[in-house]
């Protein structure tokens, strides 16, 4: 019983580094440091103000801006340029405050700001001093680092910047976990973009070196932002840039007052973008119905059998595409290797291998695809002609083959197969139709006599 | 004889063999480079002047942004004289994918090592997949090539623009010239630009305007270019910035007409646009130049470049090591090293056996050992060699006079080298061993580019080696790198087209089934020579049973990012920013922003995923002597 009393209260990771690391309550003195580091003399926030800033007229809800702090954790930055790719909408446009009634986003972005140094981690001082301007939101990219380890050590894995955070308020580097754990408890919405954040991804891969983690392990399952938000994850190595902003836009469309509350799953994916698998938009899971499976690499059809596992994977890739709806992994002929769930990397290898549990529906697509296929070929030579050729037993084409006319038996299949498609066509009833000249022939080429039956 | 700090020398028939009677060749006490000021002398003089000077200030710039990934750079700064005098660049992030990699199945290397950095796309998953290739001997057929080159430089074509415009760009933009150069703008304004008549700014100061962050033309417009340049790559990897398509042999690309219809009409859509970013990229040198002579330093080094070629000849590549020197040659780019200005090799096999990873300042254990003390042709490998080297890290406090950074210390003949995009252009115009093209030459001194005709008319422009690399020369060889990189990609297509003519549809050289048959028993060493955006990239490998047993990258940025070397020997930002003069206004100290060193950093595109941090305390030096580089932490 005291036992279980004890695993119930066992502090998160975040609340772990917090209290080795202990509270901060100074910050850099920018009195001494001058213009170091700000070559345009402004935050990159205020020299967009005049193009970015709204008006009351403008603005349909309550807030006029909102933070967004992006920090890199063990990250390849990825999805910051998976970000920088999105369109719908763009990055850009979001600084800029550029669409209706949407709170323009501060956004303090390593690769995007004009200001360095200590000037650029000001805003997150003040985020943690509780003097920020506005609310704010935090996301991360890459696996949280366990920085325990590597502090006792005297080190880091991950940094950004240095505070006075020292002994005696002399300056060391300050890990990003750190930044996360200190910046968690008052933000508007913690955002894990990418597998890294959202599920650990490869740092965290077996045998590494780091004890890597995801942001959700990180500050466990009682996180909840100020807004009681858990942690929002939008997984994918990369994700897709999209994924990524049409998420935010949705979250600040609620705030506003004018979007629904944005649905999210048991993982804290948005369900509208992660709610299905992979396959079933997939542009070649019809060759999975009809049994048919590349066994090459650059083969057109299905791929599962060269190590896709996109009929279990959750993702929308193959429908919205990578960028600006162009490509797509399955699309270009990519097999699908789990990159945007909690079990990837691991789950899913060796690569270019087929999932052993994909041998049993094959196997049975297979059975169902060598009847269908058959089928299918049938009805289609029928609608590859003209009902003109039909009639006069011709087909032009000069690209055409010399045995273009069907046999007899499908000529009288197709028959058939119209007979029964135009059974319940209302315009075989009886009723004169009188508003026209009466049929006499039918109209081009020579009478086959059989275009009542069409 | 290209080497000359290694006692490595050449036999009648070219091999390699180690210079007799030297015991320990590889000792770093027994064979040293050529040292300029070594660290005791600078550390001496700074005290020096930090006793009689209260103007150096000791700054940690942390984080440097605009650029990829964690970075901070650390500077001692004399704001009387105007001079770094002193220069750490820290890589302030470690996430272990070579130990990560380690003990898996060699079919994991493409996807794992992908991830080592997502800023170029697939040049890792491409290193790799090479590195995997000369392991267990597969040649892709000609098309998998083919669509590689395609890929890579249709990569570059994302590449190029998002320096030029996001990252670096903004340095020489309306609002820092006005708020760190105040002097420069009436200059600006009345500087008319000599290239209007492509770009359409008239003068200097509208075309930095159109440098402004997030709403200037150029900017913008250099972000969308970065989109649609990716669009052409998912089209053949499904992934932006990691692809889903490359396979060991080859790719997995399903190629049909429409795949390279659609790379052709977005690839046409570029041609324009290179020229009128040549024109701007060589207008702002001009303009600086004119404006101050100093701007001439900003950034300097000497010309100490390495590149290891990129993009194949799809009928030479043949996967293996012995004959990598023929088909290295052939490639597209040509791999070589240029010490002092001088083209000293283009042979793969001689920039292998030059290369050595040193560790001392870095946050790793040792990492020598003498498992191999030759390359597989029989050339002597130093012990530090990325075949013999392991990595073991080790985080811990940050001391200039020990180790403050997460990156290596990657040396060629002990030399400081630099990697660039721009190496390309440097080498292949050297060489003149590049593939004949219509539209491509190299001279020897410069390369002749052909722009295709598009809206506006055919040109033909020449990037001519500069006789000084300096942060403006860097910029201005990234944007002829691009249009460098696009007419590779137009040549491929076309190369591509010629073998659907063919009816040549193979684009892999084994099936998955064949894959796992072909996964060797005993042990083998490769190593991947390829690109990225910033120049070299390695991956060299080591698998057994089936089995890797260890495995290295070098990436450029470790090359430019490197911190000391045993011989006290700064790294290429280091250096670059030591011989930047600050020229900024220094009338009021507080003004002092560091731009100068800003532009010369950011001239390398520094990418830290793959590998650096500049320190910003508070402090005058006379006060922090002993937190910073003139003393022990």
């Amino acid at each position: 019983m005291a036992e279980r009393a004890t695993t119930e209260q066992r502090l998160t990771p975040a609340q772990e580094l917090l209290e080795l690391l202990g509270p901060v309550d100074t910050f850099h003195d920018t009195t001494h440091l001058g213009a170091f580091g700000m070559p345009s003399g402004a935050m990159t926030g205020d020299m967009l103000e005049p193009v970015a800033g709204a008006t009351g007229a403008t603005r349909f809800g309550p807030l006029e801006k909102v933070h967004a702090f992006w920090f890199a954790g063990m990250s390849c930055d990825g999805c910051s340029v998976a970000a920088t790719g999105a369109t719908t909408p763009t990055v850009e446009s979001l600084m800029l405050g550029a669409h209706p009634g949407v709170p323009r986003v501060i956004l303090h972005h390593p690769v995007l700001n004009m200001e360095s140094g200590p000037y650029y981690l000001q805003p997150a001082e003040e985020a943690i001093a509780g003097t920020l301007d506005a609310p704010y939101v935090v996301i991360l990219e890459g696996s949280i680092a366990d920085e325990t380890v590597a502090s006792k050590l005297g080190g880091y894995w991950s940094a950004t910047g240095e505070e006075p955070w020292g002994p005696g308020g002399e300056l060391r580097p300050v890990s990003s976990t750190e930044w996360i754990a200190r910046l968690a408890p008052n933000a508007a919405a913690m955002i894990a973009i990418g597998t890294c954040a959202t599920w650990g991804g490869i740092p965290s891969a077996e045998g590494n070196p780091t004890g890597a983690m995801s942001l959700m392990d990180f500050l466990g399952k009682d996180y909840q932002s100020v807004l009681g938000v858990p942690v929002v994850n939008i997984p994918g190595c990369p994700p897709i840039g999209d994924n990524f902003t049409e998420t935010v836009a949705a979250v600040l469309y609620f705030l506003q007052g004018f979007g629904p509350l944005p649905e999210f799953d048991e993982l804290g994916r948005p369900a509208w973008l992660f709610g299905e698998t992979v396959h079933r938009r997939c542009v070649r899971g019809a060759y999975y119905e009809e049994g048919a499976f590349a066994t090459e690499f650059g083969d057109p059809e299905c791929l599962v059998e060269i190590g896709c596992w996109g009929p279990v994977v959750n993702c929308n890739i193959t429908s919205r595409g990578m960028i600006n709806g162009v490509g797509g992994c399955m699309n270009a002929g990519g097999a699908c290797i789990g990159c945007t769930m909690p079990g990837f990397p691991d789950k899913f290898t060796p690569f270019y291998s087929r999932p052993p549990g994909s041998l049993a529906s094959t196997t049975v697509a297979r059975m169902v695809g060598s009847v269908i296929r058959p089928l299918r070929k049938f009805s289609n030579n029928n609608l590859n002609r003209e009902v003109r050729w039909d009639r006069q037993d011709a087909m032009p084409s000069a690209f055409s083959r010399e045995k273009t006319e069907p046999s007899a038996l499908s000529h009288t299949g197709h028959k058939f197969y119209d007979r029964v498609r135009r059974r319940s066509d209302t315009a075989r009833r009886d009723a004169e139709v009188w508003g026209k000249r009466p049929d006499e022939s039918p109209s081009g080429g020579s009478p086959r006599g059989d275009r009542a039956n069409i | 004889m290209c080497f000359k700090t290694l006692p490595v020398e050449f036999d009648a028939t070219g091999n390699a063999v180690l210079r007799g009677g030297i015991p320990n060749p590889y000792d770093v006490t027994t064979t040293m480079p050529d040292v300029g000021m070594s660290e005791d002398e600078r550390s001496a003089r700074i005290e020096a002047l930090v006793a009689r000077n209260g103007h150096i200030k000791d700054l940690n710039m942390d984080p440097v942004t605009r650029i990829a990934g964690a970075l901070a750079v650390h500077v001692t700064a004399d704001l009387e004289k105007g001079a770094y005098l002193d220069s750490h660049s820290q890589a302030t992030l470690f996430r272990g994918y070579e130990v990560i990699l380690m003990g898996r199945d060699p079919r994991d290397a493409i996807f794992v090592s992908s991830r080592a950095c997502g800023v170029c796309g697939g040049v890792h998953a491409h290193a790799a997949a090479y590195a995997i290739e000369q392991a267990m001997g597969i040649k892709p057929p000609p098309l998998g090539t083919v669509v590689r080159n395609m890929t890579e430089a249709a990569e570059m074509g994302y590449d190029n623009p998002l320096h030029l415009y996001l990252l670096a760009g903004p340095d020489y933009s309306e609002s820092v010239i006005k708020s760190s150069n105040p002097e420069l703008w009436p200059k600006a304004e009345a500087w008319k630009c000599r290239n209007e008549h492509i770009h359409g700014f008239r003068t200097m100061a509208d075309l930095m305007t159109a440098l402004n962050p997030l709403t200037g033309a150029l900017y913008r417009e250099g972000l969308d270019f970065t989109r649609l340049s990716r669009e052409m790559v998912v089209i053949l990897t499904g992934k932006y910035p990691h692809p889903e398509n490359v396979v060991p042999g080859g790719v997995s690309t399903t190629l049909t007409l429409q795949t390279l219809n659609e790379y052709h009409s977005k690839l046409g859509k570029i041609f324009d646009y290179a020229q009128r970013m040549m024109a701007v990229w060589d207008d702002i040198p001009e303009f600086f130049y004119e404006a101050d002579e100093r701007y001439q330093f900003v950034g300097y080094r000497p010309t100490n470049q390495i590149d290891p070629g990129y993009w194949d000849d799809p009928y030479s590549y043949d996967a293996t090591y012995e004959n990598c020197n023929t088909w290295g040659e052939k490639r597209w780019s040509t791999p070589g090293v240029v010490l002092d200005g001088e083209l000293v090799t283009t042979r793969l096999t001689d920039i292998n056996i030059g290369l050595e990873e040193f560790v001392e300042h870095s946050y790793y254990e040792e990492s020598r050992t003498s498992r191999y003390d030759s390359d597989p042709l029989g050339n002597p490998i130093s012990p530090y060699h990325p075949w013999n080297k392991r990595t073991l890290p080790m985080p811990g406090g940050r001391d200039w006079k020990e180790k403050y950074t997460w990156a290596t210390a990657p040396r060629w003949d002990r030399q400081v080298v630099e990697a660039g995009c721009y190496s390309r252009l440097l080498v292949t115009a050297k060489a003149q061993k590049m593939p004949a093209s219509d539209f491509i030459s190299a001279t020897g001194s410069s390369m002749r580019l052909l722009v295709p005709k598009g809206e506006v008319g055919e040109r033909e422009v020449e990037w001519r080696v500069p006789e000084r690399w300096n942060a403006l020369e860097r910029n201005r060889g990234r944007a002829y790198h691009y249009l460098f990189s696009q007419l590779v990609a137009l040549e491929n297509l076309f190369e591509a087209y010629k073998l659907f003519q063919q009816g040549e549809r193979r684009v892999a050289a084994l099936n998955p089934s064949e894959l796992e048959k072909a996964i060797p028993k005993d042990e083998r060493r490769s190593v991947g020579w390829w690109g990225a955006g910033r120049g070299w990239l390695t991956h060299h490998l080591v698998m057994d049973n089936g089995k890797i047993t260890n495995y290295q990258i070098v990436t450029p940025s470790t090359i430019n990012a490197s911190p000391r070397d045993p011989w006290g020997q700064p790294g290429a930002y280091e250096e670059a920013v030591m011989n930047t003069p600050i020229i900024e206004d220094l009338s009021d100290p507080a003004s002092f922003t560091s731009i100068d060193m800003l532009r010369a950093i950011r001239s390398f595109d520094p990418c830290m995923p793959c590998t650096t941090h500049v320190y910003t305390g508070d402090g005058e030096v006379t006060r922090e002597v002993n937190t910073c580089s003139c003393g022990g932490d």
